[in-house]
């Protein structure tokens, strides 16, 4: 897997955790051992975000940041050029990232 | 307020087609027990819920259902990629590609179109959430009707992992009735419509 699908993997590992633990924790809203996973992994999951969109395409629209996303140049149609990256990236319902 | 994220919540990498496959999976997109019709319960429910924490976990889970729906699309959709004239004449398929070509659209394994009449947000929070908890198990089901008759690992995987959510929101749910009942009479919790005759709720 490359470092792109390896990062992906990690997001969505990380942001499953999150997830289970919201609907967990919206039945539970004060079990402590809970709360602290909780908090470690939305921060995790913060950190993850960030640096996906540093290295690839901005997952959600609080990472873009046209200056500093996308440093390699994976799936753009604008190299080179200051630009929208949430354009950028494959589409995530197709596992070959678009036909055109 | 919603916010889209660029991303399945479950990987779907799919790489032989089978639009067969594909015809059998869309019941879970627009079918009696598919993703579509369970947010739309909880996103339609959660409104009229009287207990704020129990309207929360409607939100989260039809949003949820939201992303499971995406994953059953992401599947069709690669499923029925490049497909060929010859393909497209599996039997089951031809029907929907006649009308649909390759295109996504909410309908049942049989045909059926999806119809809001698939579930029900009727305004007794004990009645929400008993249809909530047996729409979980429905849906429990019809994963594992699927996972019976489909073979390719690459289809089943993320199948399995929609099954084992249907087991943790049925869970979820089973928590939020206890917590209606807590505020409720305990001598007789069926009385009433607790989201209407408010004089009986604890005081």
């Amino acid at each position: 897997m490359d470092k792109r699908g390896q990062m992906l993997q990690k997001i969505n590992e990380i942001s499953f955790t999150v997830n289970d633990l919201t609907l967990y924790l919206d039945t539970h809203p004060t079990d402590e051992n809970a709360l602290t996973a909780f908090s470690q992994a939305a921060n995790e999951r913060k950190n993850l975000l960030e640096a996906y969109a540093k290295e690839f395409e901005p997952l959600t629209m609080n990472c873009v940041c046209p200056d500093s996303n996308n440093q390699t140049g994976s799936h753009t149609s604008y190299p080179g050029k200051k630009h929208f990256t949430w354009v950028d990236g494959p589409i995530p319902w197709d596992n070959q990232g678009g036909v055109l | 307020m919603w916010t889209y994220e660029k991303r399945l919540q479950f990987p779907v990498n799919i790489k032989t087609p089978c639009p067969k496959t594909a015809q059998l999976i869309i019941s879970q997109f627009g079918g009696p027990d598919g993703e579509l019709a369970a947010s739309m319960r909880y996103l339609s429910q959660r409104y009229s819920m009287p207990c704020k924490e129990i309207g929360g976990l409607l939100t989260d889970i039809g949003t949820e259902e939201l992303a499971h729906l995406e994953i059953i699309c992401a599947m069709i959709f690669q499923l029925t990629k490049n497909l060929t004239p010859e393909q497209a004449k599996t039997a089951g398929f031809d029907a929907y590609y006649i009308d649909h070509t390759t295109a996504l659209w909410p309908q049942a394994s049989g045909g059926v179109p999806f119809n809001a009449c698939e579930f029900q947000s009727k305004g007794d929070a004990i009645t929400d959430l008993h249809e909530d908890l047996a729409a979980e198990q429905k849906a429990r089901t019809t994963y594992e009707n699927l996972l019976r008759v489909i073979d390719n690992p690459e289809v089943k995987e993320p199948l399995r992992f929609l099954r084992e959510r249907e087991v943790v929101h049925y869970q979820r749910f089973g928590e939020a009735l206890e917590h209606v009942k807590a505020q409720l009479d305990s001598k007789n919790f069926y009385y009433f419509n607790p989201e209407f005759d408010k004089q009986f709720l604890k005081k």
